[in-house]
This record gives structure tokens, sequence and C-alpha cells, in this order.
């Protein structure tokens, strides 16, 4: 990439390279673009996040070998980022209409902590497992909706910022899970089955016959052992909710409103957008999102720990947001981007805590590359 | 390190002396009486003398050429792609004269004060300041040549108080920086509003001043800086009657002063009245260039339009009389910004809103489509209604196209696709919304990029890549699209050249014809009487007359808006 370019401007730096520069500096003096030139900056800006994805992959590979390309590793990265990708892709599209929501980690804890709870609770009244378990899915679908919709609330009725309505969330959210469970863990009743909803999912191998030694044999994609992977449902919730969140910001009414508000919202109001019922639904898909990954994060450890649950995934979705070129000012966002940029966490993490650099170097490391990630892609938008 | 020490000796001998700077500039003013004007005190800060005074223009700050000439351009070019914005301008602002700069919108008035306040660079030609060719970097380059701009939108911090802004940047503080020193900042901010003839209490927060005080604390502001020659842009645009005679007549004291005033103005008659050369801009390139008393506000004009006036004014078409009307308003108003207005408009008829900047036409507009609480009662085609958003009045077939495209009118950052649908999506949702036929999206723009003549290569670019006029076509056919049957039009052609202007009236006026009601409202008064059947001035948020039709083709009518809009007039009832 960086070849090509020195390329190309080598190629600029001719007989006409004065007016060439003055031509950009007129057309960088009223943010005008200079069409069909290449411009390291431009290219950056749009495609930087897919650079930097790439560079961060050959880095993991010359550093780990190439056992780091494999299968097994990529969806062990995914699934255990699956639930913070599910906050990410929804925080995309609530910052595409230049609000935030900071609240996100303890809708997901308080949403589990409801959701466990209330399946203990009906599995105690003689509910069989399956349907105690459908019981802790709704509750935790409709208690993060519902704080989802509160947060819409205060921001379109109640007029308060965002990031204030949030942050109060923040802290009352995580609070009341913490008061139901006195800062416990709430363990599931379930035996099996909604553990399974975390850890089962659709196996990518099948059985192919029987080896020499008796044992059974299998082929497609299988891990280290031999045995078939498991592409787990939090996995597939992620891509499916990204694939839809994508389509609805790029293709559908709401998206095309979201842009309309995040961009300029008085704009907005005078085309005669609904506003104030864009921005509630935002909130609201945001919270039912929080909702989702509360059931993947809770499922997969069979219990809920309601001081750890959750905790900083707001930090971890914004900065995924970020460095996928979504703008901070609103008006502009991709979810692909988004995608991305919780992929390079999860390879930075997982470089890191390979090289034995020590849990308490990773967040230096990390911030670092958020504020390069802003910086880089700057430009006009961030 | 040595501007501070001496900064410091001064205070030492102030605090020794026992009282303040004021009485001290005063003092020393009167003992020097009938030598140069400017006094330089210690700090850099020039203290004219009292008004009143004779003046000489003075030899400090801007080194004056011999003939005066403190700031000129020389052949100054300006071209962004596809548009030469300025073309071959030379003038020279000399010291002791006030220099008005007209033209038409889009004439390159702005432009030229951007380039002479440093903050756009020519791309051909040069700025001399005293005599020598200067490159400015920016704002605070020419700030330090002496050379200060009072923007349109002021630029003050609302969060610190009129003394703190006044002295901005060169704050009187105590040694080594440690603090600032609060008495004496206010004392100095209020010598030099004092200076300028306002009394503003230093001491009072920027944000509860008005737009007049706030102009006066920006002007104090460039003083402050040692400010020789002052540009303003539009200064009086927003001021009301009073406020402006006080600015005008402030413009006067600092010429004789030895200063050099630039200001743009679209008011002819304060630029005949107080002008001691004006210079008329016209497309870019310089026109004439008067001396006082030349120049009337005729001559002016026709220099500015270059053609007989009201040739851009299509024919007006005959409104139904017997129709019923298409809106009517009866004693309607915005909350607490205008009342009482009552006025019907019948299909194919066009009434004019003119009046004074915050005489309560936006604010009236904005309440009929529901972006403000309104007042009163409101008829749409015969039935009362009142509209909770202009997504409400659309469907009603009211559309509201505002005066502010950039703002609001438009979404600069999205695409003229996106911008064209955007008050009729509904239409092109499919599924639910799921979807957006991006198809019809694109042959309804490509439909009014013809019949509008818009110059828009690629509809798929944002909509801030076209000229003014071009998104002005886009912002009054995005409501088209939606298939009003009134239509409010604020300020049409705010910003736009002369071409796409009459474009713009022909479309206006044909779509009149074929029985949309149409209110224009417009602070151009040739504008308001060209177009419209007849036009209602508002005063204060309340109707203060009406000129029917016959009344607009009087010589005089012009001249009567005037008044009614300012007050001036007591025959109200007479003429309504």
């Amino acid at each position: 990439m960086s070849e090509s370019s020195k390329d190309r401007s080598g190629a600029g730096a001719s007989a006409d390279a004065v007016t060439a520069t003055d031509a950009a500096r007129g057309a960088r003096n009223q943010g005008a673009s200079a069409h069909g030139r290449f411009e390291l900056g431009r290219f950056l800006e749009r495609w930087g996040v897919l650079v930097a994805f790439f560079l961060l992959l050959g880095a993991s590979t010359w550093a780990e070998g190439f056992d780091f390309l494999s299968f097994e590793n990529f969806r062990t990265m995914l699934n255990s980022n699956s639930a913070v990708g599910i906050l990410a892709i929804g925080m995309t599209l609530v910052i595409v209409s230049s609000g935030i929501d900071l609240s996100v980690g303890s809708m997901v804890v308080l949403s589990a902590a409801f959701g466990v709870t209330a399946m203990n609770w009906v599995a105690e009244r003689g509910q069989s497992e399956l349907n105690s378990v459908l019981v802790a899915v709704a509750v935790m679908l409709l208690t993060g909706l519902f704080a989802g919709m509160l947060n819409g609330a205060l921001v379109v009725v109640g007029r308060l910022a965002p990031f204030i309505a949030t942050l109060g969330g923040l802290a009352a959210y995580r609070s009341i899970a913490l008061a139901i469970a006195e800062a416990g863990e709430i363990r599931s009743s379930s035996a099996t089955l909604f553990a399974k909803i975390g850890r089962s999912g659709i196996p990518l191998g099948w059985e192919s016959g029987v080896d020499a030694d008796g044992n059974l044999a299998y082929a497609g994609l299988l891990n280290a052992g031999g045995k078939p992977l498991t592409l787990t449902w939090a996995i597939i919730a992620f891509i499916a909710i990204a694939f839809i969140a994508q389509w609805f910001l790029s293709m559908s009414r709401f998206g095309r409103q979201l842009v309309a508000v995040g961009a300029n919202e008085t704009a907005a109001r005078y085309a005669g957008v609904p506003v104030g019922w864009v921005r509630f639904r935002v909130y609201a898909i945001m919270g039912m999102l929080a909702g989702v990954a509360g059931a993947f994060v809770s499922a997969r450890g069979n219990s809920v720990s309601t001081s750890g649950t959750g905790l900083n995934y707001e930090l971890d979705a914004i900065a995924a947001v970020v460095i996928g070129g979504t703008s901070l000012r609103g008006g502009f966002g991709r979810v692909w981007g988004t995608v991305i940029g919780v992929l390079i966490l999860a390879m930075m993490t997982n470089i890191l805590t390979i090289s034995k650099v020590s849990v308490y170097w990773q967040g230096a490391v990390k911030g670092a590359v958020i504020v390069l990630a802003v910086l880089v892609q700057r430009g006009r938008r961030a | 390190m040595g501007a501070r020490s001496r900064k410091v000796a001064r205070i030492r001998t102030e605090a020794a002396a026992g009282r303040p700077e004021i009485d001290r500039i005063t003092d020393l003013s009167a003992g020097f009486a009938g030598v140069p004007v400017v006094f330089r005190t210690v700090t850099g800060v020039p203290q004219p003398n009292p008004p009143g005074r004779a003046a000489v223009p003075a030899p400090a700050g801007v080194a004056a050429a011999s003939s005066g000439v403190l700031l000129a351009a020389r052949g100054v070019t300006v071209e962004y792609p596809g548009v030469r914005a300025l073309d071959n301008v030379s003038v020279e602002f000399r010291a002791g004269e006030i220099h008005a700069v007209v033209g038409e919108n889009g004439a390159g008035k702005s432009t030229l004060m951007k380039v002479l306040s440093g903050l756009v660079r020519p791309t051909t030609g040069s700025v001399e300041v005293g005599g020598r060719r200067t490159q400015f970097t920016g704002p605070s380059d020419a700030i330090r040549a002496g050379v200060a701009m009072v923007h349109q939108e002021l630029n003050l911090v609302p969060a610190l108080d009129v003394a703190e802004n006044v002295l901005l940047g060169r704050e009187e503080v105590m040694a080594f920086g440690f603090a600032i020193r609060r008495g004496a900042q206010r004392a100095r901010a209020k010598a030099l509003l004092a200076m300028l003839g306002a009394e503003i209490d230093p001491a009072r927060s920027a944000e509860d001043l008005s737009i007049a005080e706030a102009q006066f604390v920006e002007i104090a502001k460039c003083l402050a800086s040692d400010a020789r020659v002052l540009i303003f842009d539009e200064p009086t645009a927003v001021l009301g009657e009073r406020e402006t005679t006080r600015l005008l007549a402030l413009f006067r004291r600092l010429r004789d002063e030895g200063r050099a005033i630039v200001f743009i103005s679209h008011h002819l008659d304060e630029v005949v009245a107080v002008a001691d050369r004006t210079t008329v801009l016209r497309d870019g390139k310089l026109v004439q260039e008067f001396a006082r008393g030349v120049a009337d506000e005729d001559a002016l004009a026709a220099a500015m339009v270059g053609r007989e006036l009201g040739s851009i004014y299509p024919e007006k078409g005959v409104a139904v009389a017997d129709a019923a009307p298409a809106i009517e308003l009866v004693g309607f108003g915005a909350a607490s910004r205008s009342r009482g207005i009552s006025l019907a408009v019948r299909p194919g008829e066009i009434v004019g809103l003119a009046g004074l900047v915050g005489s309560g036409r936006t604010e009236t507009a904005e309440a009929i489509v529901g972006l403000r609480r309104s007042t009163g009662s409101l008829r749409v085609r015969g039935r009362d209604v009142r509209f909770s958003s202009p997504a409400a009045a659309r469907a009603a077939g009211v559309a509201y196209v505002s005066e502010d495209r950039k703002g609001r009118g438009l979404h600069v950052t999205m695409s003229s696709v996106e911008n064209m649908t955007m008050p009729s999506l509904d239409r092109y949702s499919r599924l639910g919304g799921i979807t957006i036929d991006a198809r019809s999206e694109r042959a309804t723009t490509d439909c009014w990029i013809r019949d509008f003549a818009i110059r828009c290569a690629r509809p798929e670019l944002p909509i801030s890549s076209l000229s003014g006029g071009n998104q002005q076509k886009f912002a009054l056919a995005r409501w088209l699209e939606a298939g009003p049957r009134v239509l409010i039009v604020d300020e049409p052609t705010r910003g736009v050249d002369v071409g796409a202007k009459g474009e713009i009236y022909r479309i206006i006026a044909d779509l009149a014809r074929r029985g949309l009601a149409c209110i224009v409202i417009s602070s151009e008064l040739p504008e308001v009487i060209g177009l419209s059947h007849r036009v209602i001035v508002l005063r204060g948020g309340e109707v203060a007359g009406e000129l029917p039709r016959e009344r607009l083709l009087r010589e005089d009518c012009e001249e009567r808006i005037v008044r009614l809009a300012s007050g001036l007039s007591e025959e109200k009832e007479r003429d309504a």
C-alpha cells in the first residue's frame, strides 16, 4: 500500500509539481477534495482500518507463527469478543445519531441478572428447564429493551445530553444488579440447557469414518485435537446482527434518518424527519442488543457476576467503533468498520497475552492504538 | 521578557500614583492637543483623543505611505474550483477614510474582506500594508499588522465578561503572569468602550449582551489590538435603526482619528450617507469606484446590477381572485415572537412578507409549519389545523424552505440525492422502510436537475460541492417534490448569484401560475416588490401594513415599505 502511494506521488513530482501543490492547497483551503488524485491521507481516512487490520494480522503471524492464522484461533477470538462486538454494532448506530451510550456494560449485567434470577424463580416453581431458560432469555431481552427505552426517553423527552443520561444508567443499572445479588454471583439453576446457548452452535466438521485405532475420524474444520470446530451461537448472532445493522444503516429509511439526525439535527427537523422517534428507537435497539449480549455472556459462564460481568464493555465497544472509522460527531458511520475494529482489539489482546506482555501494560497499548486510529482517520470526519 | 518587565514597571508607577489609568489617559491627550492623536501607552494600546478634537492621520502603528494608504489589494484574484470569486481587484484603503464596498450577493465582497484580513490567500495578486507587500498566513498575522475584522457572526466568548473579551490575548497580568489584574482590566476595557461612546459595564457577562452591544465590544477588542484598519462585514444587518445611527457615528469618529474603516453594506442609504469612497463589485470584478458625493443610491444600484433593474423579475400571474384561500391566518402568531397576524393567500397568489431582521417573519413561518409553538388560528384549505411538525405540515400540503440553507435547509454533508428525497422519504421507502428505492430516488433527482437546470454532474456527491444557487434550487425542489399546495420560502435568493436569482424568481412565479399559494419572505425589497402580488410588512411581530398590487407599481413603494418596517409611518390606516 505504502509503495503504491510512493509510486504515484513520485509521478506527480514532475514539471507541474508546483502548480499541483498550489491547486491542492487551494482545494484544502475551502475544504473541497482534489478529485482523481491519490492522497495517502484520504486513502487512510477511508481504508485505514483495513490497513491496520492486515498489518496487525501480519505482525501476529510473524510473532506467533502460522498457528495464529488457524480457524481455531479466530473462532476463539471471535467467541470471546462476540458480546462486545454485538454492543459495538449497536453503539455504531447510536454514535451515527451523534449520541453515545455509556450504560451498555451495565445494561448487560442488569439484563443478565434479571434473566437468571427469573429463570431460577420459575424453575423453583416446578417449571421444566426448557421453560425456565425461555423465560430467562425473554426477560433478558425485555430488560435490555426497557433500559434502552428509558435511556431514549431521558434523551428525547427529558432533553438530557446522551452522555449524561447514559452516565446515569452506567451507575444505576449496575447498582440495581449489585443490590439484588448483594454484589455476589447469581448461579443459574439450569444444569445444561442454558449453558448450551453460550457454548454450542453449528459444528463445522462431520464424521468421516473410523481411523486405524477405531476412533471416530472427522473432516471439515477441526481443532487441534481433531474434533470439529463449533461456530457458536454467539458468533452467529454477532455476524448476523452485523449484516442486519449494516443493511439498516445504509439501505433503510431508519438508517437514512439516523444519518440525517446525526449530521445536523436541526436540518433534519426542518426536513420533517421525526427526530425524537429516530433517537428513541436507536437507544431502544441498543438496549435490546445489550440484552442479547447479556444472554450470551451469562450463558457462557452459566452464571452472572454482578460486579464483573459486562464491566468496561462500554469502553471496548466505543473503542471498536472509533477504530472502525465512525465519526464521534455523528452523521457518518459504518458497521463493517466496527466489526474490523472489534477484531483489531481482539487480536491485540491476543498477541499481547501470547507475547507475555503484562495485563497492566495492555491497557496502555490499547489506548495508544485507539488514539492513533482517530489521528489517522481524522480528516474531515472524526 | 522585556515587554513584561515594562508592563510591571508601569503597573508599579500607577500604584504609586494611586489613580486609575483612565484619568491618566485623558490628562495626556488634553495636554497634547493638536499633535498626533494616537498615543501609545507602554503596552502599545493606542489612545485616541476624546471625540470632537481635531484629528490628523497618525504616523504610528501601520507605517502610512505618503498617500495615507494603509491597506491595499493589488490585482487580487481568488479562484475556487470552477469559480473565480475575485478577478484582478485592486483597491486602496486610506487613513481617515470610510470606504464602503457594495455589490450583490456573490459579487465577491466577503471574499475580498477575507483576503484583506488574512482568512483567504489570493490565488494571484497581493495585499500591501503601509505600502509594503505582505502575505498573511492567517488572521493573527493581519491583526499584528494592524488590520482587524469584525465578523458578522460576532466572536465573543460567552463565558467571559466584557473586559476579559475586550482584552482577550492581551491581558493585564501581575508579575510573572501569576494572575489577571481584574481591576486594571476592567478600567482599561471601560476606557476603550467609553471612547466608542458605549456605556457597557465591563463586568457584565458577554452572553447577556444584545447584538448591538456585542458589536461595540468587538470593536473595542479591535482597538485594544492597535488596529489601524477596521473591516466590518455587514455590520448594520442585525442592528435596529437607533443602533445603526450610533454605529455610523462611531465610524466617523474612528475615521477622524486617522483609522481606515472598511465596511460592506446592503443598505445603500447608509453607504451614501457615511462613505467617503465606495467600491462597487460585480461578479468578482471591480466595476467602479466613487468618491463621496458622486453617486447616489440609484447610481450605486445601477453599477451593482449592471443592467436595468427589474428585468430579472418575471411577469406576475393573475391571482385567482374568487378562489378560496389556500392558507389563512387569523390572529396567528409565533409564541412570544409575533402576534395577531391575519392574512390569507389564495391559490396562484404570491404574498411578500417584508420587515426588518427580528420583525418575526421567519418565526411566524416556522410557527405555521410546527417548528415553533403558535397562537391564534390557522386554516389550510378551509380546515382548522395546528401542525406539530414539518412532517405534519407536509402531509397537509404546506412546505417551508428555510432561510438558513447550510444550517437548516440542507444536510451539507449528505448527497444531493439524499437531500432531495429527505422530506418525502416515505414515498421512496419500500417494505415498510426496510429499504429505499434508490432507482426512483435517482430518477426523481435527475428529473429536478433537468427541470431547474441545476448544475450537478454527480448527485451522489455531498451537496456542499454545489454552488449556492444550485443548492438553493435543490432546497426548493425537495419541498416541491413533496407536492405542497402552500409554499413558504424564506430568503429564496440569499447567497445566490445573479443568474440563479433570476431563475429562482421564474420558478416561483411559474409555480404560482400553476396554482400554488406562495409566501415569500425577503429582506431584499426589490425582490419582494418584483415578485409579489401584494406585500405585508411586519414590525415587532405585528402587521404594520399591507401594500396591495396597485401600490407596488408606484415609484415610492420601496420607501413606503421601509417606513412601515421601521415604524416611521403614521398613515397605516389610510393605505391598508
